[in-house]
């Protein structure tokens, strides 16, 4: 398959630096524990954040890692896209008989971010096991639903600032609203804020899909009808469907930046 | 000294020409600044803080907006890159120190985006409502520490970049580098949290930490959290760092330039 085969190219080049992966890939983990370490000082002074405790934010971070990490990770194309459009190397992509979608996933792997995957998943699993869930199937399905829509709401995001790039050519730093934007508010109980950010992070960008919502439903909690909650991971999931729509309409504006 | 204030000229009037990027950069932190408020408003409203009271602290907050690229560590934009490539002989042919040339691009760059964006954004808080917005300073004389201590901000801020550089000499990785003294930095700093909202044992640590000279110490004295003598003290204390780690930073970039392989460019 051809995607195996650039993941192995990738991988292969990126190894052949070998220090400075690891080096980035440890400083990637660093910054994470830092985070890791300020919402830690932060329940040392306050016990509760918008009815939320340690574990519960801690969950929250710990999904965040982890869906953010894979999106840069195989996602990173879209990411990057910017560079992409700069450099030229777009129209090389255009000429070439293969789904342009396909070519721009496979374009880039930054897999540095992959040890932050792993600290993610491990940080959610200290918090569920801290929290004294009751399991059962359909919280498990919930809670990996959760990780793979809150994957797909992340590469969506990733390809509508891709989107707005093939425009503006340079990557403007308010893109980085929906980008680290969303990252940022993922790292909280999302009911903290107000009622229109509370909303727009719900209903346009449903950062609350990976959030919030199926909190309530793992850890019963809220007043939000249950069913609901446990579905909003599968609503997120279609907020892709607009995202590509958008990004290949605006291919059709594509002007090449000529370098 | 001539060269020198050259380079800076040269580096601030380079920068002055991204206005484009200084409104983006406004309306993020604008951005920034409402999340960051609110979510300590919800931290707040349960449990206060002695001397860190609601205003105060959404004052804290839009300074800090304000004030973000003193904040944030970034290496003089063509330093990271001239290591990574090789370019960096071209500084070392100059007859100049070299922990100078990179101190006044760095700070050439760094105060004039400074400059760019603070305006709008402290207009931006103080027509925010109490609670919400920028209040006015103190009194006259905290006003006048706060500008001192800013000062030592942005020089401890460019100080502490010049490590970055020694990492990135030594790692040949700008990025790795960067995102590791920006992420010690940004801790305590209290550019993450405030510093005021930690637990207290480990705010007796941090505050004769230099990083906390950065920009918490002014403000702190802007909202009238730290008082006029203590401010001044604390203010020596910083004067002593950046003494001390201009030294240090001087030692470890002449001893990384002993052993210097250039990257063939």
């Amino acid at each position: 398959m051809l995607y195996a085969k650039y993941l192995k190219m990738h991988l292969r080049s990126s190894m052949q630096y070998r220090f400075n992966t690891t080096f980035i890939s440890i400083t990637q983990v660093l910054v994470s524990v830092g985070e890791v370490l300020s919402v830690w000082m932060l329940f040392g002074t306050f016990t509760s954040i918008g009815g939320y405790g340690f574990y519960e934010c801690l969950l929250l971070m710990g999904i965040t890692f982890a869906v953010f990490s894979l999106s840069e990770c195989f996602a990173c194309g879209y990411d990057e896209f910017s560079d992409l459009i700069r450099s030229g190397d777009f129209d090389r992509i255009l000429i070439r008989p293969v789904n342009i979608n396909y070519q721009i996933l496979a374009s880039k792997f930054d897999l540095v971010k992959l040890p932050r995957v792993a600290l993610g998943l491990t940080i959610s699993i200290i918090a569920l096991v801290n929290l004294n869930i009751e399991w059962d199937v359909l919280k498990v399905l919930v809670f990996i639903s959760t990780i793979i829509s809150g994957t797909m709401i992340v590469i969506g995001i990733f390809i509508i600032s891709a989107g707005i790039s093939i425009y503006t050519i340079e990557q403007l730093e308010f893109v980085n609203i929906l980008t680290h934007g969303s990252k940022e508010i993922a790292y909280y109980p999302i009911n903290i804020y107000a009622k229109w950010l509370t909303r727009i992070f719900t209903f346009v960008i449903p950062v609350a899909c990976f959030n919030y919502l199926p909190l309530s439903f793992l850890l019963g909690i809220g007043n939000i009808p249950m069913w609901l909650c446990g579905l909003a991971p599968v609503f997120g999931m279609l907020f892709i469907i607009p995202c590509l729509l958008f990004f290949n309409f605006s291919l059709k504006k594509y002007k090449s930046s000529g370098s | 000294m001539r060269p020198y204030l050259s380079i800076f000229k040269m580096n601030f009037k380079g920068e002055l020409q991204y206005r484009g990027k200084a409104i983006s950069g406004v309306m993020t932190q604008v951005f920034w600044g409402f999340l960051n408020i609110y979510l300590y408003i919800a931290c707040l409203q349960n449990t206060s803080v002695d001397g860190f009271s609601i205003s105060q602290m959404a004052s804290y907050i839009w300074l800090g907006q304000a004030f973000f690229a003193i904040r944030f560590i970034m290496m003089g934009k063509k330093i990271g890159k001239n290591i990574e490539n090789g370019n960096i002989c071209y500084h070392f042919v100059r007859p100049l120190n070299i922990y100078s040339q990179w101190f006044c691009q760095t700070f050439g760059e760094k105060l004039s985006s400074v400059l760019l964006r603070f305006p709008p954004i402290i207009i931006l808080g103080l027509l925010l409502p109490a609670g919400l917005g920028l209040s006015l300073p103190v009194s006259v004389p905290a006003f006048l520490l706060f500008l001192i201590g800013l000062i030592l901000g942005l020089c401890m801020s460019v100080t502490i970049s010049m490590f970055a550089v020694y990492l990135t000499f030594k790692t040949l990785s700008k990025r790795g580098s960067s995102s590791i003294v920006n992420t010690i930095t940004g801790l305590f700093s209290g550019m993450v949290i405030p510093l005021p909202l930690m637990p207290q044992a480990i705010q007796n640590v941090v505050n004769y930490l230099p990083f906390r000279f950065i920009t918490d110490l002014p403000f702190r004295i802007y909202i009238g959290n730290v008082g006029i003598t203590e401010g001044a003290i604390f203010l020596a204390i910083g004067f002593a760092w950046l003494i001390v780690l201009i030294i240090i930073g001087k030692l470890l970039i002449r001893s990384a330039l002993k052993k210097t392989v250039i990257q063939g460019g």
